[in-house]
């Protein structure tokens, strides 16, 4: 810096201080976070073989130490739930934004969707313990994970839709509407096919949120590991998730054998995380392109 | 087609149309009601089946149950009374009103009318019980399918009077009865986990549940002050960690880092959003406990499974959360605030932190309380490093947190103790509840003062 520089007459130690400590605090959540993934990839990922992902899992086995049966149990729970929350979601979404004039009703949905994003899982999983699987008599299976997770998930794919259907011009809606169409008309086929990468995101942020999640499925769709035997008896049946799975391993793990498992297991969790989070940015960048 | 069609004959097609809608909507309301007196749920105690009626269920008292050795009277819930009574009445209710051409009422009474078997199958789980306690095992509850029918006819019946009213209404209702889910399920959460959660407290008193210092499932001794004030401690330690290196990352995303490098930055904190907290647990577990565990200072003191290490995973839990709404709200400084100051002479540095940081005061303290609502409530990274033993705070000693006090213990629960549960449930609901409502308000507060 030259010697009459405006900065260079008073240092500043103070701000110089300030300086590094912004860069020491980036430095510090890049570091952590690189950490955690680069200790599980690097632990885990010799482990992962297309045996471990294609057999059945026991207890007491040592020839049976896949985790299908939890991959199973996951998609299971992914696509049930979407299908039940999708279409409500989308549906609020729409509401929300296309036909709602604002008033009472509109506030107390809008409050209570934030409301219900604050929810922990941990409550919805007592909820959903004492509702569907005790009130309905689902008892602890897959269909009551999925509707608890249903709720979980309801707020993520309402705000995310809303976002992406408030983001299409007006001039799109006014235009077929000056053309004759009708409001409904409108809306799908006008409105929620410009919003659907924007609707997409949302689905897939939900399936991240699903895959990661723990504590809401622990009482519901409980932790049996069993391979499905049937598809409907499946839906009616007790599975653990691979989350689940990793957390019983961990917990359980005597052995540097059972270690590995739940470090493989943790390295297929990261990496479908990982590649539904990019999924995601990829369809919203696509979104603002436009 | 209807462009050559003169508008005279179309409304008279219309008008034929809805009429048929009616009709059937008027027919399949009347089965509704006819099945009140049909077969609609079939008890089975032990060796004795009981098929009732819906008009059975709400005029007779109970069922008289002989067990092994006790035998009594199992009432039948007032609640499954009045919902069986509403079954009925509702789709007559229905009928008239389409009789009345008010067909949107009618169609909600139709709704109605099809939630009520659902309010059945909720209600008569106490009848269940109530059978259970006579010491009878095999008892199995079916529902006949005049209740599927009432479930099903009310929905149906209800599109098909609401469709009278043309399309565009039938889809506006059907969009808003999906919007109203949020609103129901949310009052549903409060209802049953104050429902779940106020029995135990009525037994061991709210005193001594919330102040009482010790928790011995065994003992039957229940009380949680030690839970509370680890999980107050382990959220305050997380906020106090996490919050500074959070709103510097933030700064850093924001203001000072250039913008290739932020971009390179910022997916990576979503990220760290993104990765499930066990995984955060397993790597605490693994990482943080051996760590402090062999940490020369905290050698001999501790286990390793502590206050402190829930605090560090907490605090990196919470960090994207507060990067990412610090970072939003100091986009949302206007550029000119930062222009003026620098035109005054301040330097870049001090920009940040006396005009933009304040600027975006109520955002980063949005940010921070939807932190402290995570911290609150995460449940199994604690649980995999806390030790879970329930013991008042110390910075290294285990503890146990609301969260994974419930989650500990809820598979092998039952009676006061699973209660007991529910009721940390409760508190836990209450304290999540505070949070989210001063969130609420603070950033309805913040969004004002931007509009200012």
């Amino acid at each position: 810096m030259p010697s009459n520089s405006l900065y260079g007459k008073r240092k500043r130690p103070f701000d110089t201080f300030l300086k590094v400590l912004i860069n020491t605090a980036a430095a510090v959540t890049v570091v952590v976070l690189l950490g955690i993934i680069l200790y599980i990839l690097f632990n885990g990922i010799s482990y992962i073989s297309w045996k471990f992902i294609s057999t059945a899992y026991s207890e007491t086995n040592d020839a049976l130490k896949g985790i299908l049966p939890m991959i199973i149990n996951t998609m299971y729970i992914v696509v049930i739930t979407l299908l039940i929350s999708a279409p409500i979601g989308i549906s609020s979404a729409i509401y929300l934004t296309q036909y709602a004039k604002q008033g009472r009703l509109v506030r107390a949905i809008r409050f209570t969707t934030e409301i219900l994003s604050g929810i922990p899982s941990i409550i919805f999983g007592l909820f959903g313990y004492t509702v569907f699987c005790i009130l309905f008599r689902l008892q602890t299976s897959i269909l009551a994970g999925c509707l608890t997770m249903t709720l979980c998930i309801l707020p993520t794919i309402i705000r995310t839709t809303e976002e992406s259907l408030l983001s299409v011009p007006s001039s799109y809606k006014e235009g077929a509407m000056a053309l004759g169409a009708g409001k409904l008309r409108v809306v799908m086929g006008i409105v929620l096919p410009c919003a659907m990468p924007g609707v997409l995101t949302a689905v897939i942020l939900a399936m991240g949120r699903i895959v990661g999640e723990s504590a809401a499925l622990l009482f519901t769709s409980g932790l049996s590991y069993n391979m499905p035997k049937g598809f409907l008896k499946q839906i009616f049946s007790s599975g653990r998730t691979l989350t689940l799975h990793l957390y019983q391993t961990a917990r359980e793990a005597t052995s540097p054998d059972a270690m590995h498992i739940a470090f493989a297991t943790a390295s297929v969790l990261l990496i479908l995380v990982f590649l539904l989070n990019r999924l995601a940015g990829l369809l919203s960048r696509a979104l603002r392109k436009g | 087609m209807s462009i050559a069609m003169n508008s005279a004959e179309n409304a008279l097609k219309i008008q034929k149309k809805n009429n048929v809608k009616k009709g059937l909507a008027i027919v399949l309301g009347l089965i509704s009601v006819l099945a009140f007196f049909l077969p609609y749920i079939q008890f089975v105690f032990k060796n004795t089946t009981y098929v009732v009626s819906a008009f059975q269920l709400a005029t007779i008292r109970g069922f008289r149950v002989h067990g092994p050795a006790l035998s009594g009277l199992v009432t039948i819930p007032f609640l499954t009374r009045i919902s069986v009574v509403a079954g009925v009445l509702l789709p007559i209710a229905g009928i008239v009103l389409l009789f009345l051409k008010r067909p949107v009422m009618a169609g909600t009474a139709f709704v109605l009318s099809g939630i009520t078997p659902l309010i059945v199958l909720i209600t008569t789980s106490s009848i269940q019980t109530a059978v259970t306690q006579l010491n009878i095992s095999k008892i199995s509850i079916a529902y006949l399918w005049p209740s599927i029918y009432m479930l099903a006819g009310g929905i149906v019946c209800a599109i098909l009077s609401i469709w009278t009213q043309g399309t565009e209404k039938l889809a506006e209702s059907i969009f808003l009865v999906f919007s109203c889910v949020s609103v129901g399920s949310v009052i549903l959460i409060t209802v049953y986990i104050f429902a779940a959660g106020s029995p135990a407290i009525l037994q061991i008193g709210l005193g001594q549940f919330l102040f009482g210092r010790t928790w011995n499932a065994e003992a039957g001794v229940f009380g949680i002050l030690p839970l509370i004030l680890s999980s107050i401690a382990g959220t305050v330690g997380a906020i106090l960690l996490g919050v500074p290196v959070g709103i510097l990352t933030a700064v850093f995303l924001a203001e000072t880092a250039k913008p290739r490098l932020a971009r390179l930055v910022h997916p990576a904190i979503e990220l760290l959003a993104g990765i499930p907290s066990v995984i955060y647990g397993f790597f605490g577990m693994l990482v943080i406990v051996p760590a402090i565990r062999s940490f020369p200072p905290f050698r001999n003191h501790t286990i390793g499974d502590s206050l402190l290490a829930s605090i560090l995973i907490l605090a990196i839990m919470v960090l994207p959360t507060i990067v990412s709404v610090t970072e939003t709200s100091l986009k949302a400084v206007p550029q000119a605030y930062r222009e003026a100051s620098l035109a005054l002479g301040a330097t870049p540095t001090a920009t940040i932190f006396k005009v933009s940081i304040p600027a975006a005061k109520s955002g980063i303290l949005a940010g921070v309380i939807l932190g402290v609502g995570r911290a609150i409530g995460e449940t199994m990274a604690v649980i995999m490093v806390a030790g879970n033993v329930a013991n008042m705070p110390s910075i290294l000693g285990t503890v146990r947190l609301l969260t994974t006090g419930i989650a500990m213990e809820m598979s092998y629960a039952s009676g006061l103790h699973r209660q007991a549960l529910f009721t940390i449930g409760l508190v836990l609901f209450v304290f999540i509840m505070i949070v989210n409502i001063s969130f609420t308000y603070i950033s309805k507060k913040g969004v004002q003062m931007d509009a200012e």
